[in-house]
């Protein structure tokens, strides 16, 4: 019963959190809404006893991305308002394009039933004396290697593509070359002349 | 071996075509000519090998190189097929290509794009080779039309030539005719027999000779149909009457060209489709027919022409239709052995009067026109000696390999004994009149009698350089003899009767019944004796009633002497004419105006098909262009154009850049797709 | 927790190798900096010359591995081998590009090869969740190309549709995913076989469709291409050289893989969705390129409507089509590796040329150009003995075998309307007064690129049934013939 009600109450602040994202006028708004909707996406997770996604999630999502997404909002001066000025003429024909969706979404669902040999098919940690993170831990790095080795590639190209594309090498920046610091010897830079008094050099 | 004597002309010519330019002339030429040297060799020595393997008995064989393709019932092979008839004109195309890339290396030497030009003769040769070599009829189109394509290079080599340009065009028009044939008639071979494999043919020819098909209310014979539809495919390549405007206007194309393609080679595939489908023309009596009269009829009409004309080049270009005419109605009467004996006896005349010819050319500067030759015997003579090798071959005196080939051939004619093969022999007979004729007018008037060009040109006529010369001596060899070493095996009597060719001249024979009567493939096989059935083996057939070249071997003693007489007779008049009473032609002109006109305009054969053909097809072209612009234009190409731009232009204003419209396009074509199966779900369950 | 040793490794040892080939390069890039980005380029090539060689020399049966996550057998084979060769001339043509264009970045080949990993891995994926990683592994790297010109407006432009467009269709890819998964409770390709073969549910149906829909956006099939057009004229020429090249091959791949494995008892329904994807992007490629004068866009709706023809291939369900496909494919990548070839040759004043009417005057000054693009635009038009003809035949014979005529009569007559503009490329080319010179240097490796385009299809007709037998061998693999 507890659970029941905490299910709905998540899942709609998720939903209202996820419709505010979109609709608040001011940027900084925004993205709190979508930490509201990570928050209450990690109170789903739990509620289904994967702590440990939920833990992911808010440290990842809250803590990470979406501070940085906050961040750039108030570091970059963007006027949302105005980029949303042409996009308000399309709300009729997408409120359509998305009712017919839903439609036809609900539909299924009211129809779904599973094939007789899903049950069969679901690969779970049935052991319930294990952890979470041990469990998947344990099948991380075995059952799925490929998927796990093929994603730490993607974010190797991930990482290549933000260099690519954001790094830059302005000429005439100074920097500070060690190898070259330490290789100065006092012969090559200083010039040991005796001044004549009263001369000057 | 095999590969050896038909795969290098195709490398030589890839390396000469793509590095030619880079690695200079010289590399090209040396290449070129390496290659086709190296192809010459060796398929002398399969020669050898082909006829005269496995005890005398002959040893042909098939090598399929790859699977070409396949397609449903479909199927066909590359395969090289070598047996005594290909591998004879193997020979003929290898050293007479030979000869001739040797001598394009002297004849060409002034010329700019030398490696383009012994490349296109590589190719050429190469194609050839596939043409001879094919089992099966795909193949053979495709060599076919690779001799077309490289005959349309040489023709066209100089390009800067206007006349040049259309020579060549008109070259490939004309035979787009005949290919049309020839494509036509192997899909209805394909339509028959279920297979354009040649030797499945070959066997299944006989149980088909009844077919007929029933078409617009005729009985139509089908092998009949086939064989005239391959037969036109012929008459195109080989320059036949009707078909033939093509091979004078040819003689724009560098010298080599013409003595390579429109005299030795390329001209007479079609003799050797007809010959290498005999087991099937066998058993279209009426195709046969057709064939005879054709090729009498060219003989005729060609050599009358011949006697006309001024330049040198096309002299020759009348007489090589003339003599293809020879080798058609010799096929017509199932002497098809005395044709390919023609064939390359011709192959080795022809070449050496074309190259000698370009070697007059040559030594004058560009000279083509005989009027303006004359008296050059002193500066050139080597070349004068060897064109009276080529002229008497040619006219059939004895002794010389045209002599025993025509010969042959008139008199197979004459023992058809049917009123097409008179027919034949008597134009044979009047055309080697003619032949005579003309060869002694064109030495006469190229070498004798007074210089009649300027004084300049006279002084600097030259002697060609040995590497044009060492060809000419080559082929004047095969010119010499081919006829005689070749006589036995090509057409030698099947009864052994006869065991020495110069004692047919001189025996009377009659003829023997039994011995026509009895059936071609079992003589082949009995005894040892030397003679065409051993030679040919099953590369040739005939039916044991058409068997005229035995027939030939036992006519009467006049039709042995006629050719003889008339040709020397031919060439004493040619010599009255133009080398001693100068002023007889012109009176003999004036007398027989109305012929003359005739003859020197070729019977109006670019006339008539100008008027007939070209200006009617323009008028009817211009009516149905007027129609086609209101009418069909208006709804059809334009009307579709005009929407379909129309479209076009639909379609780019989606195409906006705004990236949300892409979205949305995007959605909508997903919910479409999802709507259209919850559709389909729904009404399929209800 | 299966039983894991190094020889269950094996199937994957290709891509296992270019992906540290790829680490290895990355660090020498890092240490050399841009200017290694020559060196980096061949040896990329040399990898990829390595992979093959170590796809060639697998046993060619079938073998599942990685707890049956990943499947290597004839197939997969023969697609990997295209995309090898395919990423090759991608990397040559590429090179003197980038310098011409000053695009000096090292990571150019990197991405290249990462995202080709990507690829060779979506051919052998057999699971959904492989699947999806490998797709998201070359996506990423396609969209960073795109947008590798970052100072240039139209080529970040260009990379940031594709991005997000790229993100959309990968939503309605997990989200199709999400729906199998529910139905069948497996991500494994075969147990999901079983699963839909025993019986066949609303939403598994719907999960198909948002599935192939997907997939369709990055074969750029109507109506999910409309990045097509922009992506290729906004983004550097050797990057758009290389996606007409390769990703496709690999998405059809992958495509195939999936609808004859797993939805192979949902044909009757899958058949209709390609139809109409095949019809409209037949359709579209046709008529909407007749407008175009630049030619990157051009080939653009080129590619759309001959993606078109492939599904066709995959539309007919059988090994004829299947094979067809393949064939069609390969035939394609080739055909476009030259047009390539020579478009990136265009260029007046160090200035690459992009409008169809710049060609006017190339058969001029670059006879040797000219004709080589016209030999590739009449096979590109299927005029007959040229390999492009054979391509189609062979994909409308087998539609005309599995009953698709209005498919097959749709297909001719695009191919009609659209020989209207590969003719018009001739025509401009030949006809048209000429304009100034061209900038003539050409790299020995764009001349190789260009004798291999040009010699593969002018020679293809001397024996067209080898290819197609290897072709049809490969095809076998995911249709058993008794099926078909």
């Amino acid at each position: 019963m507890i659970s029941a009600i905490a299910f709905y109450l998540f899942a709609l602040m998720t939903v209202f959190a996820a419709i505010m994202v979109i609709t608040a006028k001011n940027p900084v708004h925004s993205v709190l809404f979508l930490i509201l909707a990570f928050f209450n996406a990690a109170g789903l997770f739990v509620l289904l006893g994967a702590e440990f996604v939920a833990m992911i999630l808010v440290i990842v999502y809250v803590g990470a991305v979406a501070v940085l997404f906050l961040f750039v909002v108030m570091m970059l001066d963007i006027s949302f308002s105005e980029l949303r000025q042409g996009a308000l003429q399309y709300v009729p024909i997408g409120l359509v394009v998305g009712g017919i969706l839903l439609a036809e979404l609900i539909f299924i669902f009211v129809g779904w039933h599973i094939a007789p040999s899903a049950m069969d098919n679901r690969i779970t940690p049935m052991d319930q004396t294990v952890q979470n993170t041990e469990a998947l831990g344990r099948v991380l790095y075995t059952d799925y290697i490929f998927a796990f080795q093929v994603s730490g590639l993607i974010l190797l190209v991930a990482m290549i593509g933000a260099i690519v594309l954001t790094h830059r090498r302005r000429p005439g920046v100074r920097r500070q070359k060690i190898a070259d610091q330490n290789a100065r010897r006092p012969q090559d830079v200083l010039d040991i002349q005796k001044v004549t008094p009263g001369k000057g050099i | 071996m095999e590969l050896l004597a038909v795969f290098p002309p195709l490398l030589a010519f890839l390396l000469a075509f793509l590095l030619g330019r880079r690695l200079g002339d010289r590399f090209a030429q040396i290449v070129t000519c390496t290659g086709v040297v190296v192809a010459a060799l060796a398929s002398c020595a399969l020669f050898i090998h082909v006829v005269f393997g496995n005890d005398m008995q002959g040893d042909p064989r098939t090598i399929v190189l790859m699977h070409w393709m396949t397609s449903g019932d479909f199927k066909v092979d590359w395969a090289l097929k070598i047996d005594q008839l290909t591998v004879v004109m193997m020979c003929v195309v290898n050293i007479v290509s030979a000869c001739v890339h040797i001598y394009s290396v002297g004849y060409m030497s002034h010329d700019e794009s030398k490696e383009r030009f012994m490349s296109y003769l590589s190719l050429f040769t190469f194609a050839m080779l596939m043409l001879v070599t094919s089992d099966n009829l795909v193949q053979l189109f495709f060599g076919w039309e690779g001799v077309g394509v490289a005959s349309y290079l040489l023709i066209g080599f100089w390009n800067q030539k206007n006349s040049a340009n259309s020579a060549a065009i008109k070259a490939f028009l004309v035979n787009r005719v005949g290919d049309f044939g020839l494509a036509l008639g192997i899909f209805a071979t394909f339509a028959v027999f279920g297979t354009v494999h040649m030797d499945t043919i070959f066997a299944m020819a006989p149980e088909k000779a009844a077919l007929t098909y029933h078409f617009l209310g005729m009985d139509i014979h089908a092998l009949t149909l086939i064989c005239v539809l391959l037969f036109i495919g012929a008459m195109g390549k080989s320059a036949q009457l009707g078909l033939h405007t093509w091979l004078p206007d040819a003689m724009e194309g560098p010298t080599p060209v013409s003595a390579l393609i429109h005299a030795a080679t390329m001209v007479t595939a079609g003799v050797f489709l007809v010959a290498r489908m005999s087991p099937v023309f066998e058993y279209a009596p009426t195709a046969l027919m057709l064939v005879t009269l054709v090729g009498a009829t060219t003989a005729f009409v060609a050599a009358t022409i011949g006697m006309t004309q001024f330049d040198i080049k096309r002299v020759i270009a009348y007489s090589t239709m003339s003599q293809l005419g020879y080798m058609f109605f010799a096929l017509g009467v199932s002497a098809y052995g005395a044709a390919i004996f023609h064939l390359m006896t011709h192959a080795f005349f022809k070449a050496l009067l074309f190259l000698g010819a370009g070697s007059v050319i040559h030594a004058l500067h560009h000279e083509q026109d005989m009027r303006n030759m004359g008296g050059v015997w002193k500066k050139i003579p080597a070349t004068y000696v060897l064109m009276w090798i080529g002229s008497l071959a040619l006219a059939g005196m004895p002794f010389f390999a045209g002599f025993y080939s025509k010969d042959i051939i008139l008199e197979s004619a004459f023992a058809d004994h049917t009123w097409f093969g008179n027919y034949a022999f008597w134009m044979g007979i009047a055309a080697a009149l003619m032949t005579a004729f003309y060869s002694a007018r064109l030495l006469f008037m190229t070498f004798h009698g007074k210089p009649r060009m300027d004084h300049h040109t006279y002084d600097h006529a030259h002697e060609s350089p040995p590497s044009m010369l060492s060809p000419l001596m080559i082929l004047a060899v095969g010119a010499l003899f081919a006829g005689f070493f070749g006589y036995e095996s090509f057409v030698g009597s099947g009864a052994g009767a006869s065991s020495h060719a110069t004692q047919v001249v001189a025996t009377e024979n009659v003829v023997i019944e039994h011995d026509v009567e009895a059936p071609v493939v079992e003589e082949s096989t009995h005894g040892h004796e030397w003679n065409r059935h051993a030679f040919w083996q099953d590369s040739l057939f005939v039916l044991p009633e058409n068997d005229t070249l035995e027939g030939a071997h036992h006519v009467p003693l006049w039709v042995k002497l006629l050719p003889i007489i008339i040709g020397a007779l031919g060439l004493l008049l040619g010599a009255v004419f133009y080398g001693w009473k100068t002023g007889l032609p012109q009176k003999v002109v004036s007398a027989f105006n109305p012929i003359h006109t005739l003859f020197y305009n070729k019977w109006f054969f670019d006339e008539a098909y100008h008027a007939a053909f070209v200006t009617n097809a323009l008028r009817l072209g211009r009516a149905f262009w007027q129609g086609d612009k209101n009418i069909v234009d208006g709804l059809g190409p334009d009307g579709v154009a005009n929407t379909s731009q129309r479209v076009a232009g639909v379609l780019s204003r989606f195409q906006s850049g705004y990236v949300f419209q892409y979205a949305l396009i995007m959605i909508l074509g997903l919910i479409a797709l999802v709507t259209w199966m919850f559709f389909k779900m729904v009404t399929g369950q209800a | 927790m299966s039983d894991f040793s190094l020889s269950s490794l094996m199937p994957l040892a290709p891509e296992l190798f270019l992906a540290v080939a790829g680490m290895v390069l990355l660090v020498v890039g890092a240490f050399m900096g841009n200017r290694s980005l020559r060196l980096i380029s061949w040896a990329s090539v040399v990898c990829y010359g390595i992979a093959a060689v170590m796809v060639v020399s697998g046993d060619g049966g079938r073998a599942e591995t990685l707890g049956g996550m990943f499947v290597m057998d004839g197939y997969a084979e023969l697609i990997k081998i295209f995309i090898l060769v395919g990423l090759a001339v991608s990397a040559i043509l590429s090179i003197q590009y980038l310098y011409q264009e000053q695009i000096l970045k090292f990571e150019y080949p990197i991405l290249i090869l990462f995202s080709g990993i990507g690829m060779m891995l979506m051919v052998s994926a057999h699971d959904l969740l492989s699947l999806y990683v490998a797709l998201e592994l070359q996506s990423l790297s396609l969209y960073v190309l795109a947008a590798i010109r970052r100072t240039h407006l139209r080529s970040a432009e260009s990379g940031m549709k594709y991005f997000i467009l790229g993100a959309i269709s990968s939503g309605v890819l997990l989200f199709g995913i999400s729906l199998i998964y529910g139905y069948t409770g497996t991500t494994n390709f075969a147990l999901i076989g079983q699963a839909l073969g025993a019986e066949i549910s609303l939403g598994a149906l719907i999960g198909m469709v948002f599935i192939l829909a997907g997939l369709a956006f990055k074969v750029s099939a109507v109506p999910f291409h409309m990045w097509t057009p922009d992506v290729y004229e906004g983004a550097p020429t050797s990057v758009t050289a290389f996606f007409a090249l390769v990703p496709k091959l690999a998405a059809l791949g992958l495509i195939a893989r999936l609808v004859f494995e797993p939805f192979y008892p949902l044909q009757d329904d899958w058949v209709q969705i390609i139809w109409i994807l095949s019809a409209a992007s037949m359709l579209v490629g046709a008529f909407a390129g007749l407008r175009q004068e630049n030619i990157k866009r051009l080939l653009a709706y080129s590619s759309i409507g001959n993606m078109g023809y492939a599904l066709m291939g995959i539309a007919a369900g059988t090994t004829a089509g299947l094979s067809g496909l393949i064939f069609y494919m390969a035939v394609y990548m080739i055909m476009t590796a030259g047009t390539f070839a020579v478009i990136l040759s265009m260029r007046r004043q160090d200035v690459n040329l992009e409008k169809i009417s710049d060609l006017a005057g190339l058969s001029h000054h670059m006879p040797k150009l000219a004709y080589i693009l016209a030999i590739l635009m009449f096979s590109m038009s299927g005029i007959p003995p040229l390999a492009g003809f054979f391509g189609k035949f062979v994909i409308f014979q087998s539609a005309m075998e599995s009953h698709l005529y209005v498919l097959a009569v749709i297909g001719v007559l695009t191919s009609v309307v659209s020989a209207y503009y590969y003719l018009r490329v001739i025509k401009v080319m030949f006809f048209d007064t000429p304009a100034e010179p061209y900038d003539g240097h050409i790299s020995w490796g764009r001349w190789i690129v260009l004798a291999g385009s040009v010699g593969f299809i002018l020679l293809f007709i001397i024996s067209p049934s080898s290819l197609l037998d290897i072709c049809r061998t490969a095809a076998v693999y995911l249709i058993p013939s008794s099926l078909s």
